[in-house]
């Protein structure tokens, strides 16, 4: 199934993600500790999500080359963005980090589809 | 408001942010694409990673202070723009080069029309932060 909890658990994370660093990005004219932990949290989602995927025994219905692909980018971008978004200290250190989470959600559903689709 | 003066400072970074996700996801998709299917839709897939690497460039030059990361990024923003747009209808009127999606491809319909409104910003921003005149 495409649309299982895994799949809500890791999209629900994505847009809250995304919704903390944009009120951040209001009221914080710096990077807030709410923004990097929300990455924090989606990090860890994927962590736990590559763990589920190497353990389980439904086999991945697409190439494992593509979706262990998809696993390591959108395993790379809450580093990316949280050292892109805290050298230059400003209130828009937090909408940079806010493009994690809706990338990832992206994401997320495209792995979902590579592995039960 | 002083934090958003400067090209690679403030809202800058929020572009070249952006860039960097576009950037990852067209070449490593592209790359898979080249190396696993490419007799597919030779074409599609070249122009595909083509465009990957252009963003690649675009993304470290836009992130880069200085008239020569200026121009470098300028050029390649406007190379993304007529990119999309022109792959983008070829897409639409003869479908059978382009069977696999490709990121330019419907203009960008496959990544929310982000190639297509990205490169617009990006000239936006880079033409509202122009280089120093040579004096």
């Amino acid at each position: 199934m495409i649309l299982d909890g895994w799949f809500f658990t890791g999209a629900t994370i994505g847009a809250l993600s995304a919704v903390i660093c944009i009120i951040a990005t209001i009221f914080r004219n710096y990077p807030a500790d709410s923004s990097v932990l929300s990455l924090a949290a989606v990090e860890l989602y994927l962590a736990v999500y590559a763990v589920y995927a190497l353990l389980s025994p439904i086999p991945l219905n697409g190439p494992g080359w593509e979706f262990w692909g998809y696993i390591f980018t959108a395993m790379i971008l809450p580093p990316i963005a949280f050292f892109w978004g805290i050298t230059d200290k400003t209130r828009w250190s937090n909408l940079v980090m806010a493009a994690v989470g809706p990338t990832v959600l992206v994401m997320i559903h495209r792995l979902q589809v590579i592995w039960h689709g | 408001m002083a934090e958003t003066t400067g090209r690679t400072t403030g809202v800058g970074r929020i572009i070249v942010m952006v860039y960097a996700i576009l950037a990852l996801a067209a070449s490593w998709r592209s790359g898979f694409q080249l190396l696993s299917k490419f007799d597919e839709a030779p074409v599609a897939f070249i122009l595909s990673g083509f465009s990957g690497l252009v963003y690649i460039i675009a993304t470290f030059a836009l992130a880069t202070r200085g008239r020569r990361a200026w121009q470098i990024a300028h050029l390649a923003v406007w190379f993304e723009l007529l990119g999309v747009i022109i792959v983008g209808a070829w897409s639409l009127l003869t479908p059978e080069v382009f069977p696999e999606p490709t990121v330019w491809s419907t203009f960008g319909i496959g990544y929310g029309f982000i190639p297509l409104v990205l490169p617009i910003i990006g000239l936006y921003w880079l033409y509202k932060h122009p280089p120093k005149p040579l004096t």
